[in-house]
């Protein structure tokens, strides 16, 4: 692959057209950052021939909060709601993400239940993401019906987190070693009643747009990327399934307990926009299927554990910190000086977006000696330019919508 | 591994003039569908224990004095550095007290983490949602602002214990 150099202005392309008279003049232009298509705050340098893009640089950093710092500066436990605000439409699939390093990190084997209550709530929180995804793409492309449908879709899935967790978003339920609260027979019925009508809700958000003509002529063809670019541009999710390569984190690296589910992975043959948006579709309905199967686990491990029994790292029960000295004792230990031993880890997890990945190194103190977020959105941002280069302008919209990143988590 | 199917179109959905119409009767049928929009500050979200509002403090039974010790162990678990504790010494049975006890309402995040934290029941999430002032200032809630009976936290409480109801074995790891 030829090596690309990034200049914001003049580019060779400039160069190149300036003796033309129909080409001669590039106009520069300012996409965002408070641009509603570009889904957060994502600034685009674009030069314009007419339509036509040349020289498209993306500048991320504008929603940078320094959230690496910060988990460097705040301790393993209290980083937790900041994760939350990373990717912000599925703030659970974070929480879980950097769980699942904290524990690699200190050896911590979670309960078979609590294992089962975190695949249950990444579906979830995968359907919300990729119900946010497809009603914001739709609406930058006019299609105005899809979004109020599928975020009415979104916030019942909300209201379930709710029910659960006590918040709409930011929910902040997972800890070290399992989740903060069981799931129980109410809940359980509300989700089961969920999934089982959001099924022909899919299919009539497909029948809106599968067949729809304008969905295929803004879609179809645009912002195709091969199988091997988009390997060589670090791209994952359903950003590289599109293309063809059936890498999917569940699969390739299970974790909590993935081996045990039966689904599937969809995958693109073109590695275009419309494939992309099938993918997405495809992989809600797999999400489904997945979390159907996980309350079915749940209904029969009843009562079990949900977190695990380690005073080293998880918090006493309250009546027996009233009680026992002992407890008291490891309350406030692991509240004030919670220590993860020496080492590093890196743990990753397919989110909706793609490889979400927590790398986390310790040096045996209350806090990290380094905390890197690999934030999928942040590689799927820097693959724009290979997509839109020397494409109409109008293609932008659809190229960032398919593209699928939130800047929370691009600029952390 | 499936393969998506890529699908091609009609003819009628070529000609888009019925497909057109059939999205429309989509968009019609949606009036006569129950409405699920909520007129917010009239028509609130139903709020249940699980809710986690603005931390509160509980009183103790007497319904004058402060459940809270000020061990400063909530101030230590807040990720968000909204809680400001001075104790001091008192002839009361429980020998310490908040002298201040002020949470930055601007800053908290409610995450719950300080309840979480307190060993003495002191503080818990209420159910109050709604923050708005004219100043900063008057956001910096002190202990008059804070604190609430314990009956008007009770659900909250036992359903913070049933949540803890999960340690079933005695402590493995000593
Ligand atoms: S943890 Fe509880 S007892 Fe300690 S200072 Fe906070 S509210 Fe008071
Ligand atoms: S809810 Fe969280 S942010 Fe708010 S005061 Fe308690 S610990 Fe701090």
């Amino acid at each position: 692959m030829a090596t690309r150099t990034f200049e914001f202005t003049p580019g060779p392309n400039i160069d190149a057209l300036k003796d033309d008279p129909v080409h001669g003049e590039l106009m520069h232009l300012n996409l965002g950052p408070q641009h509603p298509a570009t889904h957060g705050v994502l600034r685009l340098s674009v030069d314009l021939d007419g339509e036509t893009m040349h020289n498209v640089v993306p500048d991320v950093g504008y929603l940078h909060r320094g959230k690496e710092k910060t988990c460097e500066s705040l301790g393993w436990a209290k980083f937790f709601p900041h994760t939350d605000r990373l990717d912000y439409v599925q703030p659970l699939m974070n929480n879980i993400g950097y769980a699942l390093a904290l524990e690699k990190l200190a050896g911590l084997e979670v309960p078979q239940r609590g294992q089962e209550i975190r695949v249950l709530l990444m579906e979830l929180s995968r359907i919300a993401a990729h119900l946010i995804y497809l009603g914001t793409t739709a609406i930058d492309l006019g299609a105005v019906t899809m979004f109020f449908n599928t975020f009415k879709e979104r916030e019942k899935v909300y209201t379930i987190l709710d029910a659960y967790t006590g918040h709409r978003m930011n929910n902040t339920y997972v800890r070290i070693g399992g989740v903060f609260a069981d799931v129980d027979d109410t809940l359980e019925g509300m989700m089961r009643e969920f999934l089982e009508q959001f099924r022909a809700e899919i299919d009539s958000f497909e029948s809106l747009l599968t067949g729809n003509r304008i969905w295929h002529d803004r879609n179809r063809g645009v912002g195709t990327v091969s199988r091997s670019d988009a390997l060589a541009w670090a791209l994952s999710g359903p950003n590289l399934r599109g293309s063809g390569e059936p890498y999917d984190l569940r699969k390739a690296q299970p974790y909590s307990g993935y081996e045990d589910y039966a689904f599937e992975v969809p995958v693109g043959t073109v590695g275009d926009c419309y494939d992309r948006y099938l993918i997405r579709v495809e992989e809600m309905r797999q999400s489904v299927t997945i979390a159907l199967q996980a309350l079915d686990r749940l209904h029969k491990s009843r009562g079990g554990e949900i977190l695990i029994e380690d005073r080293r790292y998880v918090l006493p029960p309250k009546h027996k910190v009233h009680t026992s000295m002992e407890e008291l004792i490891f309350q406030f230990k692991i509240v004030t000086d919670m220590c993860l031993p020496r080492g590093e880890a890196y743990h990753g997890i397919e989110s909706s977006k793609g490889e979400l990945g927590f790398f986390v190194a310790s040096d045996g103190t209350r806090t990290p000696l380094r905390c890197h977020i690999r934030a999928p959105g942040l590689y799927n941002v820097q693959a724009i330019p290979l997509l839109a280069e020397g494409r109409l302008f109008s293609d932008m919209v659809a190229i960032i919508g398919s593209l699928d990143f939130v800047m929370g988590e691009v600029d952390r | 591994m499936v393969i998506v199917k890529r699908k091609e179109l009609s003819l009628r959905e070529r000609l888009y003039l019925p497909e057109v119409v059939r999205a429309l009767s989509f968009t019609f049928r949606a009036l006569f569908k129950r409405k699920i929009t909520r007129q917010y500050p009239e028509e609130g979200l139903p709020v249940t224990e699980v809710t986690r509002g603005q931390p509160r403090l509980t009183l103790l039974e007497d319904g004058e004095n402060l459940a809270c010790v000020s061990c400063g162990l909530c101030e230590a678990a807040c990720p968000a550095y909204a809680i400001t504790i001075d104790g001091q010494e008192t002839d009361r049975f429980i020998e310490r007290e908040p002298e201040r006890f002020e949470i930055d309402m601007l800053r908290c995040i409610l995450c719950g983490f300080c309840e979480e934290a307190c060993p003495k029941d002191a503080i818990f999430m209420s159910d109050e949602l709604e923050l708005a002032d004219f100043t900063r200032e008057a956001l910096i809630y002190d202990i008059d602002k804070l604190k609430r009976p314990k009956a008007a936290l009770q659900k909250r409480i036992d359903y913070f214990y049933k949540v803890n109801d999960r340690w079933r074995k005695p402590s493995s790891t000593s």
